[in-house]
Formats: structure tokens, sequence, C-alpha cells
């Protein structure tokens, strides 16, 4: 009894000097892009066109047990709730709340440049409201950007486009990819975000058959605890899979990912999830062209690299052959997943599937 | 004096002459009049189970009015519905109309604009007179091989296509698995570009931009593929004009440059630091850059700054090859940020 108040003490420091650092006010998103969840119930939003990420608390803490979700044209309702056409949308990224098992959307209103960014949240219901965004307990942290040339003829066109968000013990990770260079930029902000520290940037190389090295934007990345050691499994823009400690990312520092697996050509990994089934761990990764993997994360500290030219193995996946057009995916509660999956005519259908 | 026209509602369905569709400043609202008791006012697409739409609903007297969140598609039908306290609800279809507007969108250019390119060529940029569409980039461009056969997975596809943020320029990215050595998709299924091909890269006219219209028409660009550049951009080659009081500073480069960086990644400097504020031009297919500062050159001493991280066609850095061959024992420990070239104004 004694020690459940301790707990109880601790929860409760713990979730206000979270809130406090969020104010009431109103979120200017540009944009709504990749979504996030702390285990709090905080929503992180990556806002490429106003550089910058958001945490907004939507007042959504409440725990409740998830429901099977099955909504066939979540793209032609959401279209409908905004007086829309389904090409007049489009469906940025899908997130859980992995308290409340509400799931939220990303949506932008329009396609061009004056797009305007919506959150959506879908209730157990099965009805989708909107985020009002005028007055939420909210704070954002401010991307760095090369400033624009001032006095130079046109505007600054370099943006940075934000393909992967996480927390991550108590930091945002967000990795970016520019318009302009090719670089690879994953920066770790401590969160709550204070004005004092805007995070480091590292600077991520991949060996590939241990001669090639190259600096690469990361596409997507999960954490996972190799040998109790907290790592970033980062798939790249040219499909390998790396894995790095955490530990290595101080800034001004060149951190050299390992790759562990292969996932071969023309394919684009696109969301990675980690879960447990049966005692071990796997991943779950659903691909542009090459299905969805199931990745056996057993022995990941032995993978010492590829190294070899010949050696195309790494790490063994399977392809689940049951899962087709999955366009993204999510962790949803500890037997389920959820997949946005695309269907006949252009339907986009959300649902829950068992965790295979 | 088109739009005011148009600006007109058409009810298609009037069984209750009090819900109207009315223009106010930029957008369509719905409103009834004698709607007593009831607040009940909802508007939905014109389709079967469609939720209703996000928007408010105000009282004034007797008049209840929807404001939709966002504003109206043109050439959509939506139905608006009120339900009264008792009885059977009032319903009301109204199309909006859709003006009639000319396309006007064109490709004003594509970079590089040589028309050889390496084997490892690594970007593109292509740029619209107007702002466009998100989400269809890459079935809007084809890259057909010298048989007229599509070139398949070609770029990198981002679901975050890469705009600049009007929404005018669109970076493609070669995929980076079929460039760099040493990776699975390279060996599986070869480079994009091979030497001695030749290419066309196919801007669709059916690419849509922002309004919703395809562009005036398509564009086209032909190249030849050379072998590929494995050489950093080396500076030492690079030939250093040094301008008079009425003429531009000039540098000439040994190859192709990036487009989109050489505007951002070379400054000027004067003796004491401050930058130079001025206009720079890229020409001859990207191997050459001018600037032309505001005000007229002084005598003195300054600095032509160079970030390191400048690129060439094939994503080598100054100092710094796009994938680094470590066989090659290349040593990039001493890469400095940013190279420094003083010239001096006489």
């Amino acid at each position: 009894m004694k020690r459940y108040s301790i707990v109880l003490f601790l929860a409760a420091v713990c979730t206000l000097s979270a809130a406090s650092s969020l104010s009431v006010g109103k979120a200017e998103l540009k944009s709504a892009g990749q979504l996030a969840f702390n285990p709090q119930g905080i929503l992180f939003v990556g806002d490429a066109m106003g550089g910058a990420i958001y945490a907004l608390d939507t007042d959504d803490s409440k725990a409740s047990a998830g429901v099977a979700v099955d909504v066939k044209g979540a793209n032609l309702k959401i279209a409908a709730l905004m007086g829309t056409t389904p090409d007049q949308i489009l469906i940025n990224d899908i997130a859980v709340n992995p308290l409340s098992h509400k799931v939220y959307f990303s949506v932008s209103r329009g396609r061009g440049p004056e797009a305007v960014p919506v959150l959506l949240r879908l209730d157990t219901l099965g009805k989708f409201q909107e985020i009002a965004l005028g007055k939420v307990k909210h704070s954002k942290v401010e991307l760095p950007n090369v400033p624009s040339a001032e006095g130079r003829q046109g505007a600054n066109k370099r943006m940075e486009a934000i393909t992967d968000l996480a927390f991550v013990d108590g930091n945002v990770f967000v990795a970016g990819l520019s318009n302009e260079e090719f670089a690879s930029t994953l920066r770790s902000i401590p969160y709550p975000f204070t004005t004092a520290d805007k995070g480091t940037n590292v600077e991520i190389f991949h060996g590939a058959h241990g001669r090639f090295e190259t600096n690469s934007p990361v596409r997507t990345f999960v954490s996972y605890k190799i040998a109790g050691k907290p790592h970033l499994l980062a798939a790249y823009t040219c499909t390998p899979l790396v894995k790095f400690p955490i530990s290595e990312l101080k800034p001004g520092q060149k951190v050299m990912g390992t790759t562990i697996a292969e996932l071969g050509a023309g394919n684009r990994p696109m969301d990675m999830i980690v879960y447990t089934k049966g005692g071990t761990d796997y991943i779950l990764m659903n691909n542009s062209s090459r299905g969805v993997m199931k990745i056996s994360t057993a022995n990941l500290e032995g993978y010492e690299g590829i190294t070899k030219k010949t050696d195309i193995t790494g790490v063994p996946y399977e392809t689940l052959a049951e899962f087709k057009g999955v366009e993204q995916l999510d962790l949803y509660d500890s037997t389920r997943a959820l997949m946005l999956i695309r269907g006949e005519a252009g339907s986009l259908d959300l649902k829950t599937i068992s965790l295979p | 004096m088109k739009i005011f026209l148009l600006a007109i509602a058409v009810a298609v369905t009037l069984r209750a002459s009090e819900i109207r569709m009315e223009k106010s400043g930029g957008g369509y609202f719905f409103r009834i009049t004698d709607a007593t008791g009831s607040d009940d006012f909802t508007v939905t697409v014109d389709q079967p189970d469609a939720p209703p739409m996000l928007g408010s609903v105000t009282r004034e007297g007797r008049t209840l009015q929807f404001s939709p969140r966002f504003p109206l598609t043109p050439g959509m039908k939506y139905r608006a519905v009120w339900q009264p306290l008792s009885g059977n609800a009032q319903t009301a279809i109204f199309e909006v109309p859709k003006p009639i507007v000319a396309r006007s969108t064109l490709v004003t250019s594509i970079f590089p604009s040589s028309n050889q390119l390496p084997e490892n060529q690594l970007k593109i940029y292509i740029h619209f007179s107007a702002p466009m569409a998100k989400g269809e980039a890459y079935r809007r461009i084809h890259l057909l091989n010298s048989n007229g056969e599509e070139v398949l997975l070609a770029f990198l596809e981002l679901d975050e296509e890469l705009w600049d943020r009007e929404g005018k320029r669109i970076t493609l990215l070669f995929d980076p698995g079929r460039i760099k050595r040493g990776v699975l998709p390279l060996a599986e299924v070869g480079g994009a570009l091979t030497p001695g091909g030749k290419y066309r890269l196919v801007v669709d006219a059916g690419w849509l931009d922002a309004t919703g219209l395809p562009l005036v028409k398509g564009l086209e660009k032909r190249f030849a593929v050379v072998p590929a550049d494995r050489q950093s951009p080396d500076v030492a080659l690079w030939k250093v004009t040094v301008p008079t009081a009425g003429t531009p500073l000039v540098i000439g480069f040994a190859e192709p440059m990036d487009e989109a960086l050489l505007h951002r990644m070379i400054l000027v400097r004067s003796e004491n630091g401050k930058e130079i504020l001025g206009e720079v031009k890229v020409d001859a297919e990207e191997t050459l850059w001018s600037f032309q500062p505001h005000t007229a050159w002084t005598v003195g001493n300054y600095t032509i700054e160079v970030d390191t991280a400048l690129e060439d066609l094939a994503g080598n850095k100054i100092g710094r090859l796009f994938d680094v061959d470590t066989l090659d024992k290349v040593d990039d420990t001493q890469r400095t940020p940013k190279i420094i070239l003083p010239f001096a104004v006489r």
C-alpha cells in the first residue's frame, strides 16, 4: 500500500512538470505531417512548412481499452466531413493515442501550398472529430533552418521534409530530408520543450558492405533495446536497415550505423512498429512495394554488420502475403496493429488487425 | 465580373423556400429563415451516408446560419437539412457554381540544364509558373529510355514530396539505392541511368496545379548519359574573374554544379566580414556563377566564402564524395565547413 502511494505521487509530479510547459492558445500549424504520442498522451505534430514540432495536449489522456476499428473509405468520409472530394485532401499520417486508443489523423484540406492543416480524431464510436487548435494546450520548438540569403533575388526555396517523428525516453527524434543538399539530419529534442535547448543534430552514416559509406537520409525509425541498450533501428531511403546506439547520438560526432539487413530494390520503407508476441519481440514494417515484413529481433546484437560484398542477407524477415497496399501502420494495443490500407477504387480503409 | 455572375446559387431541389445558400465575402454559407425552436441545422455533401460537414451554427432571431469550416468546392452539391422540433425535416440541395477558368500553369525550367548527365546524377529540379497540387508528382513524371520504355522506380518516391514553400519547385531524387555502390538495389536492378544511353524526362500535361487545373502543356527534357562522376568539386580549378567597379564577380566551375545550392552556398564578404548583398545569376548550364552587388564595388579586399556542402550534379560535396570508397583511403578529417577565396578590387 505504501509503495503504491509513492508510485502515484511520482506519477503526479511527472504529469505536472510535463503539463506546465504547455500554454493555452492558438497552435498556428502551417502544415500537419508526421504524428507521434508520448506515453502520457501528448501528441507531437511535425509541421514541415512552419519548420516546427508542436506538442499538443488534446485532453484525451483517460485510459480506455481499445476496440476493433473498421472504417471503410476513411478518406471518403474525411473528405465529406470537410465538404469536398477525396482528391482535395491528403491523409499525411495516423497515430494511436496509447492511453485512449483513439486514432488521430493529420490531414491537408487542399493540395497546394495554401492547404489547411487539420487534425482529426476518430472516437471509439467511429465518428471523426476535429481537434480544435484555437485554444489548445501546446508548446512548440522551431527546427533550425538555413536563413534566407538576405537581399538576394527570390525566396529561399530550401525546405526540410519531416520524414519521421518518434518519442523515445524523454526526447522527440525527428528525421528530416532537405529538398536541396543531400544529407541526413536526425535531431533529438528534449521534451518538455525549452527555448534554450533546440536539440542536437547528428550526422549519420551507414556503411555498405564495409566498403562504401554514405551520409544518407533516414526514412523511418523505431527505438528498440538491443542487449539492454536503447538503440534506434532506422530504415534508409535506399532500404538498408541500420542499428545504432542512442548513446552515440552526440552532436558534432560522426555516427556510423551498422547495416543489419538489406530490404531490396524498388522499395521504400514506410512505417515500423515493435511488438511482443509469445515472449518474442518482432518488428513489423510496411513497404511501398515489398509488402509488410515481419522482422525477427532475436539476436540483433549478434549482427556485426553486412561486411562482404556478396553477403546480402542480414537479419531474417518474412513478407506477410496477407497484407497488401498498407500505406500507414501504427501499434494499436498489445495485441493489435492499426493499418490504413489502399482498397478498391481509391478507398483508404482503416482497420485493426491481430499482430502476426 | 464572371465570378459575380456565377455566384448565383442554383437550387436543384427546394421544398422549403426558407433554406438558402448565399455568398458573402469570400465564401458560401447556408441560412434558414423562420427556424423557430430547433437549432438542428446540418449540411452534408450530397452523397449517401455522408457525415455532417464541419462548421458552426449560429442563430440570429428566427434565422439559423451554418458557416462551413472550409470553403465549399466548386461543382459540388450540398444538402442542407433543418430538423424542426416536430414534423418532417426540411431539405434543400444546392450546387456550387464552377467558374470556367483557362489553364495557365507551365513548367518554366528544369535543372540541370545540361543535356549530358552523369550516370550517378542525383537530383532534378522542376520549376513551375504557379503553385502546384501535392500528391501526384510520381505519376506525372516519367523517365523513358531510347526505346520509349519507362524506367521504373527511377526516382525516390516520398510521401512528403520535396516542394519548396511556394509549391512552385519540386526536387526529384534519383533513387539513392540505385546510385550508391555496395547496396542491394544497385546489385539487383542496376542504376536508373546507363552510360551511353539516351533518355527523355517527360512531365505530363495532366499534372494539376493548386487550383486543380492541368498544365497548359507537358514538357520533355532529352539528355544523354555520360560515365559516373566520382570526383569532388575541385576549388583549385575554379576560375575567378575579379570585378571592376561596374562588372560582376564571376566564378567559372570545371563542371556543372547544383543549381539550387549555387544560389545560397557562395557568399561574398567585405574586408570587415560583412556580407555583401547583391544578385546571383547562374548561367552556362550551371558552370558560371556571377554576383552583382546592389551597390557598386569599391576598392578593397574581399572574400568569397564557399560552403563545402555545395554539390556537383552527382551529389559530391567539396572534400566529400557522395559515397566514399573506404578502400581509397580518402581522408575527410581535414574537411572544413567553409573555403575562403580572397580577391581584391583595384
